[in-house]
């Protein structure tokens, strides 16, 4: 029969200083969790894990494998071994939990965090009966919003493969956004729980979070935490908090990206965090070096047919009014002033090959910086 | 000659453009035209999802019907630009209704979704359609001596819907390395943090931190360089790492570059020489 070797982190607080690793020897059959089961039935029955519903229903035999945080029930042994080459598997506790024996972890504190984004219903008595021999109905299209959220498991394989707790103390973690998001578009939720729930989820990190996309990836029940994090940083800029760099950094891709096709990097450091000199510092280096800095992009061929596009989505998503029509007034303005015409006209006539002349050498020239 | 069109997104335009000119030499040493798809738009950069999720497949779908239209294939080299494109094209495969509703939109510029192009990023572009073997016939200076650390980026790897390669042990970027002859390193302690580059308009100091770990243990392992096929990740490591209060003073680069020093194209050319953390080794 085909093996492998498991090197177990093992640590018992009461008798070890420190912890240290076991090999074991366990069939290439199953899952992980099969493998573990072996070695408790078979090799060594001091070895402490948490298993329970065997099925990637109860979420407890989350832990890392070569440092990638895999549901053992749900990870077959022969995956592991194709992916790794033979190498020998090494079996850690979640991280950014503490350790309470082998690979059993204490989730109070994650548990902890997630209730400060307030994860449950507060009822809007004009939607909820307050009666209960009255129902409050959910229709499927309405569960659309959130059916992913709910299967949520608390198995805290995001908790441990996150970026933002890594190196943010208070930060939430990628699970607690995603059960609060469920509740911001529950139409059962009164106004001012979702008001509250941004309000607590700005001082939780919501800003923070990197974007790396590893919550998607560990999740073993599909949620997508990330993408909820975006939805409430969406949500924070519309109930109006918009004081925090990231929504700041927001508006300029909206604005922009409407206006010339593009984001201007040259603007992003004064947009944000009001850094001028950042511009001025670039300007002035190209300008030593004997190039001329243009502050616009190029506008992409077919911008206007773009914007059509851009608006369309926009209204029917009822967020046209997200678009700061005088921000892209200015932009159009700095265009014409800088190519000596309308911005209509500039779109047409950059691309009209050989036609554009010094037009198209202009548009030649440089724009946008990178630094903060 | 493969032909294949090129995305360039904010990375290969304006100040960077010498990005493209690097990457037009480096693609021609291995027999790749690289046509320019001018007429797209910025993808968002993950940071339009926030906003609204429609609109960033909108974007995306008119810039993949961009390619289309042009019977094209299309190449991608910024990760996010990647995987948020990469994500927008699952979702029009996948849900016939937003397909239906956008390309009523995309009518009007006369273009249409259809699903019929392969979107590539570089890492699966060289391993699958260039292939080792070419690049590594295209060696002309070997790039002997260089302990070179392998930089993935996340976005290339997560979500696995769009990942290009192994999420939990990739093996492109090595395989590449080594064609160019270079000793990859490839065990160090924050090969796979995240290099914090969409961090730092909206948490600073969390970017700050992400490079901290990184750069430290790349040092650490002894290497001379870090490379990665994500400009935005070589920005944070050559831009923003000039933000920390001690830059360790790593040197890095955009994988094309180090190509275009292997296939024999000079230092000056290749960009290896325009870094603010200056590439000492040759």
């Amino acid at each position: 029969m085909e093996t492998a070797t498991l090197k177990v982190f093992r640590f018992d607080p009461d008798k070890d200083k420190v912890p240290y690793y076991q090999d074991y020897e366990v069939p290439v059959e199953g899952t992980l969790l099969n493998a573990l089961l072996y070695i408790k039935d078979n090799l060594d029955p001091t070895l402490s894990f948490r298993a329970f519903c065997r099925s990637e229903v109860c979420g407890s035999c989350a832990m890392k494998v070569n440092g990638k945080t895999k549901l053992a029930c749900k990870t077959p042994m022969k995956e592991l071994v194709e992916t790794w080459k033979g190498k020998p598997l090494r079996i850690d506790p979640l991280d950014h939990l503490k350790v309470i024996r082998d690979l059993v972890v204490d989730i109070d504190k994650p548990i902890e965090k997630m209730k400060t984004l307030i994860p449950w219903l507060v009822p809007d008595p004009r939607v909820v009966p307050t009666d209960p021999m009255h129902e409050s109905i959910i229709y499927p299209e309405e569960l659309e919003a959130y059916k992913d959220q709910i299967h949520c498991m608390l198995c805290f394989s995001c908790y441990s493969a996150c970026e933002a707790v890594e190196d943010y103390e208070r930060y939430r973690g990628p699970f607690a956004f995603s059960r609060a998001y469920r509740f911001q578009v529950d139409r059962r939720d009164i106004e001012t729980a979702k008001e509250k729930r941004i309000r607590y989820a700005i001082s939780g990190g919501l800003w923070s979070c990197v974007q790396c996309q590893k919550c998607l990836y560990v999740c073993p029940k599909g949620v997508k935490p990330a993408e909820d994090i975006q939805n409430l940083r969406g949500q924070a800029v519309r109930k109006g908090f918009t004081d925090k760099p990231g929504a700041k950094k927001l508006k300029h891709y909206v604005d922009w990206i409407y206006a010339t096709g593009q984001i201007n990097r040259l603007y992003l450091p004064e947009e944000v965090y009001g850094n001028r000199e950042a511009r001025e510092k670039l300007t002035k280096a190209y300008e030593e070096m004997g190039v001329e800095v243009w502050e616009v992009p190029k506008p992409t061929k077919g911008l206007m047919k773009f914007r059509d596009i851009y608006l369309e989505i926009l209204s029917k998503e009822e967020k046209a009014l997200d678009l700061d029509f005088s921000h892209v007034r200015k932009i159009d303005k700095m265009v014409s002033d800088i190519f000596k015409a309308d911005i209509c006209t500039i779109v047409d006539r950059v691309h009209e090959e050989g036609k554009g002349g010094k037009l198209i050498e202009k548009l030649k020239g440089l724009f946008g910086g990178d630094n903060g | 000659m493969v032909k294949v069109g090129f995305y360039q997104g904010c990375c290969f335009q304006g100040q960077d453009a010498h990005m493209f000119e690097t990457m037009k030499k480096t693609f021609k040493a291995i027999d790749v035209e690289l046509v320019l798809l001018e007429e797209t738009t910025c993808c968002g950069g993950n940071t339009i999802d926030e906003e609204n999720r429609k609109l960033s497949y909108a974007i995306n779908a008119r810039n993949i019907a961009l390619a289309e239209a042009k019977g094209l294939d299309m190449l991608i080299s910024c990760n996010t630009c990647y995987m948020v494109i990469a994500k927008a094209k699952r979702a029009m495969d996948k849900n016939k209704k937003l397909r239906e509703e956008i390309n009523n939109l995309l009518k009007e510029e006369g273009l249409e979704y259809r699903g019929t192009n392969r979107i590539y990023h570089l890492l699966d572009f060289f391993r699958d359609v260039v292939g080792y073997d070419r690049i590594r016939k295209a060696v002309k200076r070997p790039l002997k001596g260089w302990k070179v650390a392998a930089y993935y980026g996340c976005h290339v790897l997560y979500p696995r819907e769009t990942a290009v390669d192994n999420s939990d042990n990739p093996s492109s970027l090595q395989e590449i390395l080594k064609a160019l002859g270079a000793k990859v390193i490839d065990e160090y302690e924050n090969k796979d943090a995240c290099c914090g580059y969409h961090s730092f308009y909206t948490d600073k100091n969390m970017t700050l931190k992400k490079l901290d770990k990184i750069l430290g243990s790349v040092r650490e392992a002894g290497a001379d360089i870090i490379a990665t096929p994500c400009p935005l990740c070589f920005k944070s490591f050559d831009i923003y790492q000039t933000n920390m209060e001690n830059p360790p003073g790593v040197p890095s680069s955009f994988l094309p570059e180090l190509m275009a020093y292997a296939f024999g194209i000079s230092k000056e050319e290749s960009g290896l020489s325009h870094h603010l953390i200056k590439v000492e080794k040759d």
